[in-house]
Formats: C-alpha cells, structure tokens, sequence
C-alpha cells in the first residue's frame, strides 16, 4: 500500500496484474476522449430535450394477449361504448328540483354541448329532447320531454317535472337515486369529425375543469360537480406526468446537498451530478433517436439513471479522496481509483442493465420501454461515471476540503466501522441468520396474501384520495352503475347479429354471470330486445322475454342503443359490470366466459373476451402473473451468473444474492399488507430492485475478497472493507432512495407504489449488504482455501 | 317425449332461421323447453309474474323458469325443479297437492307435489298442432255451411270463412317458427278440470289433470285471436275471461259455453276477481281503468281509482280490496271498493301479485321478485 506506483494488492483471479488496458487507453488520451464526449453530449443533448410525452392507451396493455388482440380487431366495431364523460351536478342543500338548480343544469348542458369532442347528437341531460317518459295508453305509447313544454320554474312545473322523471326510467342512470344529482351524459368523438384531429385529452379534461367545474360552482354556490370518464381520467394522467418536472428539481437539490454533506468537497460534489445528468440527456436523447416518446413509466428512467450515475460517482470520489489523501496527485488518484473500481463497477452496472432487461419478459409495451430506457441509461452511465467522471476528476481534482473531510473523520469513523465489523464476528453472524431466518419467515408468510392486480375501488392509476376518484365514488354512491366493465364481443354471421339463436345464447350468459360473485349485472341486445317486447305489449311483464319470432325481435331492437350493434350487424357486445376490479373477480367472471365461449362458439356465435377497462386488466393481470416467476428466475439467475463469473465461486454468489432474496420476499410480504398488488407498474421493482441492489453486494464482496487475499481474518477484512468503501455504500443506498422517494407524492398513484417499493428495496437492500453478507460470509467463505487457489493462479 | 319434442322444436326453429340451421350446429345452449330452470339464489329478487296460494302454501312463477315456494309467508323460499327456463305468467292450484304454471313457448308445467317438483305437460308446438286441427275442423264446418245456407246468408259465410283461413295461415306460420306464443293465465277447479288461456286468442280446456287438452278456442266469440290475459272463479261459480280490447267472457256452466259480454272499456284488460259475494266481479287494465258488475258481466260500472297505473292482478277479503300495478301502484279500498287509495312503492317496480298475508300484511310478486309490504303496500322494513 505504501508504493503507489505498483498495486500489487489490486489482483482479482480473472485480471491481468499490470495495468488494464483499459486505463491506459482512456488516461493517455484524456483530452481526445474528452472532446469526444462533449461532442456527442452536445448532440444526444439537443435530441433529448425535443423529446415529448407520449400517453398511448395502447403502450399500456398487453397487445399480444388474445383478449387485446380481440379487442383490437375489433375496435372500430365497439367504438364510442366506453369513452364519455359524465358530469354530475350534485345539489348541497335541497334536490334537484329547484329554479335555480335546474338554470344551472340548463346552462351547463348548453356549455357541455359546445365543447369540442362532445358528440352533441348523444349528449343527454334532463335538458335534452332525447330524454323522454313514456306511457302505455289505450292508443299506444304517449309521452314527451322530462322537462315540461311550458316549463317556467313555477312550482307547479317543477312539480310537473317531478312527475315526468318519475316516469321517466332515467332514475339511477341519469337522475340519482337521492334526488340530489343529475347527470350530463356527454359521448365523445376519438377523431373530430370536422377537423379530422385527434381528442385531445389533456386539453379536453381542462376544458372539463375550467369552463364546467370552476365556473358554475362559483356561479352557483349550491351546486357540486363530479366528472367522471375514460377522457378525464387520462387528462389527469397527462396532468400528473407534469408534476415529475418538480420532482427531478427537488431530487437534484437534495442529492447535491448530500453529496457536498458527504464529500465536503465542491468538485466532488458538482462532477458526479454534472456527469449524471448528462447520463440522462444521453439517454433520453437516444430515446429520441429511437422513435420513443416519455410516458408515465418511462419519465421515471431518468431518476434512477440520475441516482445510479450519483452513487456509483460516489465510489469514485470516495477512492480519489482516499488515494488524495495519501499525497498523490489529482491525475494519479483518478487513475487509482479508477483501476480500483473499474471492474465491480462494470459488473455492477452491467447487471443494473441486465437486471433491466429481463423486464423484457413482460409482454406490455410500456413495460419493455422501461427496459429499454433503463438499460441504455445504464449503459451509458458505465462510460459518464468510469470515464468522464474519472477524467474530469484527473483534471480538476479533490479539493482540500474534501481531503481534509476523508483524514479528520479517519479516528471517529474506525470506531464505528469496528463496532459494524461485528456483524462478521462468530458470535455475533449466528444471530444475524437467525434473525434472518425469521424475517424470511414472517415475509413468506404474510407474502402469501399478495394479490394480483389492482385492489382500490375507482381508477387504479389515480389515488384513491384523487379528485377523480372522489367524483367516481361519489357516481357509484348514488347512481345504478359500475366502473368496471367487460365487455364480451358475440360475432356472427354478416346480418345475422340479432337472430333469436344469438340473443338466446347471449341471454344464457348473461345468466350465468349474474350467478357469478362478483358481477353487478350485466347489459345486451337481449334485455333490450326483452324489455321493448314487453312495452310493446302495453307494458305487460308477462311478455318480458325474447320472441322466438325474428319479425318481433327485429321491432324490438329497431331503436336500440347504436353502441349494441355494429354497421353490418356481425358484432354485438355483452356488458358485464363487476363489483370491483380485483384479480380474483376478473379471474371468475373470465371462467364463466371462457367456459361458455368453448361450449357455444359456432357457425352462428363466437363469444369472443375481452374489451372494456375489466377486460384489459383481466388479460394485463394474466400476462403479469406468467410473466412474475420468468422474470424473478432469469434475474436472480443473470446476477448470479455474472457474480459467479467475476468471482469464481459459488460461495461469493450466495452471499451476494441471498441478502437480495430476503429483501424481495420482504417487499412483497410489504406489498401484500399495504394492500399493493403486482401489477404492470409494480412488477418492475423487483427486476429493479435486484438489478441496482446487488451493486451493494459487489463492492462489498471485491473489497472483502481482496483484503482477505491479503492475508487478514475474516473480521479484520471487514473491517478494512467498511472502512475503505462502507461509506460510499451507505450513501450509495441512501441516494438512490433518494432518487425514487419523491415519487410517493406524485399524483399518479403507480409511480407512488414504484417509489415506495423501490425507496425500500434499495434501502433493505443497502442494510442486507452491510448486515448479512458479512454473517454468511462466515459461514460460506473458507479464507485458507481462497489463499490456496489464489497461489495456484499464480 | 322429450326426445321427440326436441326433434320437432329444431325442425321447426330450422324452417324459421333456415341459413342458421344449414350446418348441424350444436345448441349447447339448450332450447328453453328443454333446459331445466337454473337453481339460482337470484329467483325471489327477479320477475315474478304470478303468485299462487297451496293450502299454507305460497306459490310464485316468474322469469328464466323460475317457481318458488314458501311455507312461512314469504319469509323463506325453495326454488322447486322445473324442466324449462322459458319465462312463466301464471300459476294455480286446483287443490292443496296439484298445481299448474304456464308461461311462454306455450309450456303448461304440473306439479302433484304443491309446487315441489314439475313436469311438462304441453308445449307450443302441440298446442299450436291441437289449434290447427280444430281449425281445419272449423273450416270443413263452415264450408259445409256456406253449402247448405241460403242464398242471402252465403256472403256474410264466405267472408267468415275467410277470416277462418286468415287465422290458420297465422297458425301455420307461427309453427313454422317454432313455439312462438305464451299462454297468459291459468285456472283449476280442482285436480283434473282447468284452463289454460294466451295470446292470439289461445284457450285450451282438460277434463283429466293435463292428460289431454281441448283447443277451446271455437267456443270463445274472439274471431280476430285478440289476447286473453286472465281467467278466473267468482263467488258462485262463474268463470271470468278478460283480455286485449275490452274482451270479456263469461261462463256460467264450468266452461262448457262462453258469452262475449260487452265491456265500457275499449282498453286491454289484464285481471279479473271476485269480490267474494255471489255473481260479484272486478275487471282492471290499463292506465287505472276499474269496472264493477253484480250481475254476471251483464252490466259495469267504471269505478275511478284516481290511478293511471296499469293493474294486473288483486285480492279481496270481505270489504277489503287491493289492487296492484306498474310503476309500484298499490291500490286498496276498505268499503267493498266504493273508494281507493293509490300508493306508489318508493322503488316503482312494477307488481305482478298480490297475496294477503297474516296481520293484514301484503305478499307482492313481481318486477323486483318478492316484496313483503304493510297493509297500504309500503315496504316492510
């Protein structure tokens, strides 16, 4: 150690001893590599900041699943049945049936009507000629608007339109059951018919806010209004990405504090979060170049690549300082430490992005986006961190703040790093195990509740506390309805969608599927069919049922909802709407349709799964379930693969990865008592968390290994490992959770689930490292023996 | 039976939807007919079209081929096995141990058991066949008529003749759909002799439990099929149709002879009771329309309910009359039906039934299943 110009402690098994190539090449050419790099930091840099948002429904499902596949195939037939906003406009104090209630609803219909998207010929409210009472009469039917011909706002004509909605059948769809709410009912158009543009969510769900919302609740302090709907939820989405811009602020200032805390040193403080972000243009500038856009899971790559590049920048700054305060100078320290971590931060950077890419096993676009970016990001924070960071520290140096921090806190620190080397202590590993051991235990056992899917009641991509989901709760409170719907496709023959063999068999299922736990109730042509039949017969129940006779059947379905059959009457879908969106009642309601679908499908009807939100979450929910053992499987067996390759012993890759494996059967036994279920968004974290939480192991381990190489006792190694990198570890884990920490507190509430599972994963994975690696190393390594094979290398 | 019933019931679906039956598909999804009612949790809270009473017995048919029985009121229900799922209109008991229950596809159910365990007895297709015949007969009848009637009469026969035909090709036609029409009511004096009554002016008559039935159809003055929505027993023995257009008939010789009666009403009736003193009846319909007769239908005073809700079935006990509706009417008279007083249910369901229940409680059937309700038809909590 003394002779800083031969290393000769710096030997792994697999490494040549004189000086890598590597080094050679990239120090003798500093100022080549340097100019390079600006160049190419120039270009990714332009591309990165062109780079747009980009919140396509279809990255977000599993296009391969034949349910999607279905859906797609058939999307312009099942067109407008699921995207409308429905505004309902609560009165506080009072029902519905007051002047100035109806006024508002009057003028709030007019607006509503006029907003771009709207479908106006579909709009309903109690203000539209569409919404009608009807009466059977000796003659036929008789009946005319809710609102009265000579509506004045007297009493007599509120008490009028009393009675017309109590004929109206619209209570519990468009009147609530209270009547203290009414509902504006807006079908929206997905391309303008006049302009041929695209909706626009974002702008459409402002418009919602600030014409509808703001303006009539402060013109009318009485009245409340919810909005629910496909569009606004993804307007609020796109809202939500926006609030990241803060996020990725407050996370820089924080981790530039830290690190000025921990280096008390501005070089190397500013450097690594200089060469780290522009890790980050790197990456999303070749996103860019690769036809990508930034959605709401790939808009939190550029944390974690930030966070990676930070603690990995933290290993260098440490060793400079280290080798700085030995007395050498700026280049030759870079060069030090740059021999001293270029391979366990190679392979810890190398299985950060393999850890990345198995989330490729995830059949979800977005999913496979995020493996992307994240892997390129990774990617390139091997060369920002190990080369330009390396390089750029060689010219500008660890201040002498910096040093001074390293040598004044040496005495102080050996104290507690002694006290910490316990951990590798014969009587202290037993109890580490045993603790351990009750610890994967407990995890196993509360892990057994973990569900999949999403388990919140409203729109799972929003907080349960959400406005939007308020105003959801708010419309199933009080209306007949559900949010959740599946929709099952029944195919037939060209013009035969509405034949009695085909309403029958729909009837049949619809059936069974009341019967099943978990469904509210179900819609189609058949109870269409079966309640117009009924009112064409003076409105006797005893003809509630499907005519056998087509000519009947046809009569009845002559004004059916447009949405129940398809322009040449070959499709026509089955509603389910279920209770919830929980795994287990999609899992039942699929059954009951698969297994009828398997019985019934013939020349004359395919029952054919699945549209709707319900139905995209039962075929997201399956992809995920197959997909979770794959992915844990080739992760833990890619980082234990590349562990062993490094250090050549099964013994060193146990106790790298069983830590690990303690912390992913505790986030999951988390996961299932904070009610998180795997889903989409949440099944990365554990290809996350193993990929980034190993990197503590590898330090460790390369440092422990090569001091007990030298000859020391398994706890004096430790203790010398603690010493020279259990600093840089400890912060290491403390900034990547910084790095994801202020995700819990986005709108989105995926990316709050992300952030709290990867912030403890990244931390557990920290203390895992630190706590019971050294306990199994005492167990599992046999130092006399590594001497051995060591000699034999040589 | 069921074998051959399933061969003709294809058969004549085949001739309906030809282009669907030119490949030998497989209905997995049963006829009605011969798919047995579903056990379901759901039958007491769906549509229920008729109620029943079987000694202590509580009767009710509904929706899907749904009956369900309740020994205390109402408090419990049985779902009982039944062989169709076809949608049922009416239900009767001619004694304590056998009931009768039909319902669309022209299915007559029977139990021996009160309400237990059904079997089919009829089915549209045999009733339609039945029809046919004693239509073809008709004709022959007629034609033998036209050839024997004098000169001056032969046109008025011909043009009847002709309507004769019209109704056979309608018959004919709806075969070869398949069967397409519901019976509506049913009545039983006791455990052989009853009536079953429908739509398009069916009426069939058996004199040995259901073993055989009659198309009684010719004896009924209803030459345009018009519906017949309700048939039941007064006070006295006489027998009470109503039906579509202001139909009544009446017979005063257990069935053997009908007597059109004309009605003040050109609306469709859909009940008919007794008031529980001799030769008394009500008949109720459309939008709130109440007519009283104390003479055998011969004469009807209309009664204003005040109502414009559509009535489909009542009850009396004494003076007490209760009327029940769409739109959750509930319509009751203390005074023998002099006044009432409309209630309309909160969740304006509409009432198929109505049975008194102890306490002067009421048991109503229907658009929401079975709901139990005070003496004024309010929910009981």
């Amino acid at each position: 150690m003394s002779n800083p110009t031969h290393d000769k402690g710096e030997h792994y098994l697999t490494t040549p001893k004189a000086e890598p190539f590597l080094e050679r090449l990239i120090f003798n050419n500093r100022a080549i590599i340097l100019v390079l790099l600006t160049i190419l930091t120039l270009f990714l840099g332009y591309n990165a900041v062109k780079i747009q948002p980009d919140a396509s429904f279809e990255r977000m499902i599993p296009l391969e699943h034949p349910y999607i596949v279905n859906m797609l195939e058939h999307r312009d037939d099942l067109e407008n049945l699921g995207n409308f906003v429905r505004i309902a406009v609560e009165s506080k104090d009072g029902d519905i049936f007051s002047q100035e209630y109806m006024e508002t609803l009057k003028q709030i219909t007019d607006e509503v009507f006029y907003l771009s998207g709207v479908d106006r010929s579909g709009l309903k409210s109690l203000w539209t000629s569409n919404v009608r009472w009807v009466e059977v009469t000796e003659q036929g039917f008789q009946g005319g608007t809710v609102i009265p011909d000579d509506y004045d706002g007297s009493r007599e004509s509120l008490e009028q339109l009393r009675q017309n909605v109590l004929r109206s059948n619209e209570v519990g769809r468009l009147i609530s059951d209270n009547f203290k709410s009414t509902i504006v009912y807006a079908p929206l158009y997905e391309t303008d018919p006049e302009t041929g543009e695209p909706l626009d969510y974002g702008t459409f769900s402002r418009q919602l806010e600030e014409k509808i919302r703001e303006k009539y609740e402060a013109q009318n302090p009485n009245i409340e209004i919810h909005i629910v709907g496909f569009a606004k939820k993804v307007g609020d989405l796109i809202e939500g990405i926006g609030s990241i811009a803060w996020f990725a602020g407050i996370t820089i200032v924080l981790t530039t504090l830290l690190l000025f805390w921990y280096s008390r040193s501005v070089s190397g403080t500013l450097v690594p979060v200089f060469t780290s972000i522009i890790a980050v243009f790197w990456q999303l500038g070749t996103l860019r170049l690769l036809g990508y856009g930034l959605d709401p899971y790939s808009v939190l790559v550029p944390f974690l690549v930030f966070a990676i590049g930070i603690s990995h920048g933290v290993q260098i700054v440490n060793a400079m300082a280290v080798e700085a305060a030995k007395g050498f100078d700026a280049v030759t320290a870079a060069r030090l430490a740059f021999r001293a971590l270029y391979i366990p931060g190679m392979l810890a950077l190398i299985s950060d992005a393999f850890g990345f890419l198995t989330l490729f096993f995830i059949e979800i676009d977005v999913i496979r986006d995020l493996a992307v970016a994240a892997g390129i990001g990774v990617a390139f924070v091997i060369i920002t961190n190990l080369v330009l960071h390396v390089l750029i520290m060689s010219y500008i140096g660890i201040s002498k703040g910096g040093i001074r921090h390293v040598q004044n806190h040496g005495e102080k620190q050996d104290r507690k790093w002694r006290l910490l080397s316990n951990f590798s202590h014969p009587g202290v590993a037993p109890i580490s195990l045993l603790i351990a051991v009750i610890g994967l235990g407990l995890g196993l056992y509360y892990k057994q509740d973990l569900k999949v899917g999403d388990l919140d009641q409203g729109a799972p991509e929003l907080r349960k506390d959400s406005r939007y989901n308020k105003d959801n709760a708010y419309i199933i409170d009080n209306y007949s309805t559900s949010a959740d719907v599946m929709v099952v496709m029944v195919k037939t023959p060209v013009e035969q969608c509405t034949q009695y063999s085909v309403l029958r068999a729909m009837d049949a299922l619809q059936w069974e599927l009341a019967n099943t736990p978990g469904v509210q109730s179900t819609a189609s042509l058949a109870d269409v069919s079966k309640i117009v039949t009924k009112a064409l017969n003076e409105g006797n129940w005893n003809w509630y049922a499907i005519s056998r006779n087509q000519t009947i059947i046809n009569a009845s379905i002559r004004n059916a909802p447009s949405g129940l059959i398809n322009t040449d009457c070959s499709l026509t879908p089955l509603l389910v709407f279920l209770e919830d969106h929980k795994a287990e009642t999609l899992q039942t309601a699929v059954e009951v349709v698969e297994e009828f679908a398997q019985e019934n499908s013939n020349e004359e009807h395919t029952f054919l799964l699945a549209a709707g939100n319900a139905g995209v979450e039962a075929a997201t929910n399956e992809v995920i379930s197959k997909a979770k053992d794959m992915m844990l499987i080739f992760v833990y067996g890619v980082v234990s693969l590349l562990c062993f390759l490094t250090f050549r012993s099964i013994r060193a890759v146990l106790c790298i990865v069983v830590p690990l494996g303690l912390t992913s059967v505790l986030c999951e036994a988390i996961m299932a008592v904070s009610g998180i279920g795997i889903k989409v968004a949440t099944l990365p974290v554990i290809a996350l968390g193993v990929g980034i939480g190993v990197d503590y192991g590898i330090y460790i381990y390369s440092k422990l290994e090569k001091y007990l190489l030298e000859g020391k006792t398994l706890q004096d190694a430790y203790f010398e490992t603690l010493r020279s990198t259990g600093k840089a570890v400890v912060f290491t884990g403390v900034t990547l959770g910084i790095g994801v920490v202020t995700w819990i507190f986005s709108p989105i509430k995926f990316q709050a689930d992300m952030g709290f599972l990867l912030f403890f994963m990244f931390l557990w994975n920290m203390i895992g490292a630190i706590w019971l690696l050294p306990a199994l190393a005492r167990f599992l390594l046999r130092p006399e023996r590594m001497l051995e094979k060591a000699r034999e290398a040589k | 039976m069921a074998t051959s019933l399933m061969r003709k019931t294809l058969g004549a679906t085949c001739l309906g939807l030809s282009m669907a039956c030119a490949s030998p598909a497989v209905w997995a999804v049963g006829d009605l007919l011969e798919t047995p009612a579903r056990p379901t949790e759901l039958a007491p809270q769906s549509l229920l079209n008729d109620v029943a009473v079987a000694g202590d017995r509580i009767v009710a048919a509904g929706e899907r081929g749904h009956i369900i029985y309740s020994d205390d009121e109402g408090q419990s229900w049985t779902q009982a096995e039944v062989p169709v799922s076809v949608t049922l209109t009416g239900v009767d008991f001619g004694t304590e141990n056998h009931g009768w229950a039909v319902g669309h596809s022209g299915a007559v159910l029977h139990s021996s058991d009160s309400g237990a365990t059904w079997e089919l007895q009829l089915d549209g297709i045999r009733a339609a066949e039945l029809a046919i015949a004693s239509q073809e007969e008709a004709i022959a009848d007629m034609e033998e008529r036209i050839e024997q009637a004098p000169e001056e009469q032969v046109e008025d026969l011909e043009w009847a003749l002709d309507d004769l035909f019209f109704r056979l090709e309608n018959m004919q036609a709806d075969l070869d759909i398949g069967p397409v029409n519901p019976f509506l009511d049913v009545w039983f004096e006791n455990d052989s002799h009853g009536f079953v009554v429908g739509a398009y002016g069916m009426i069939y008559r058996t004199t040995d439990g259901g073993a055989s039935w009659q198309d009684w159809s010719q004896k009924l003055d209803n030459p345009q099929g018009f519906h017949l929505n309700a048939i039941s027993q007064i006070a006295g023995g006489a027998l009470f149709i109503v039906g579509e257009a202001g139909q009544i008939h009446v017979s005063i010789d257990g069935g053997e002879t009908w007597e059109r009666r004309e009605s003040p009403y050109p609306g469709s009736l859909f009940g008919v009771i007794g008031t529980g003193r001799v030769n008394e009846a009500l008949a109720f319909g459309l939008r709130g329309t109440l007519m009283y007769s104390a003479d055998l239908g011969k004469s009807w005073s209309v009664v204003s309910t005040g109502s414009t809700a559509t009535l489909n079935d009542g009850a009396a006990e004494g003076d007490r009359i209760i009327l029940v509706g769409n739109g959750g009417a509930v319509l009751t008279s203390g005074n023998g039906g002099d006044t009432f007083r409309e209630y309309l249910r909160d969740d304006r369901e509409g009432v198929m039934g109505v049975v008194p229940v102890s306490d002067t409680n009421l048991l109503l059937v229907g658009e929401g299943g079975v709901k139990h309700a005070d003496p004024q038809g309010k929910n009981l909590q």
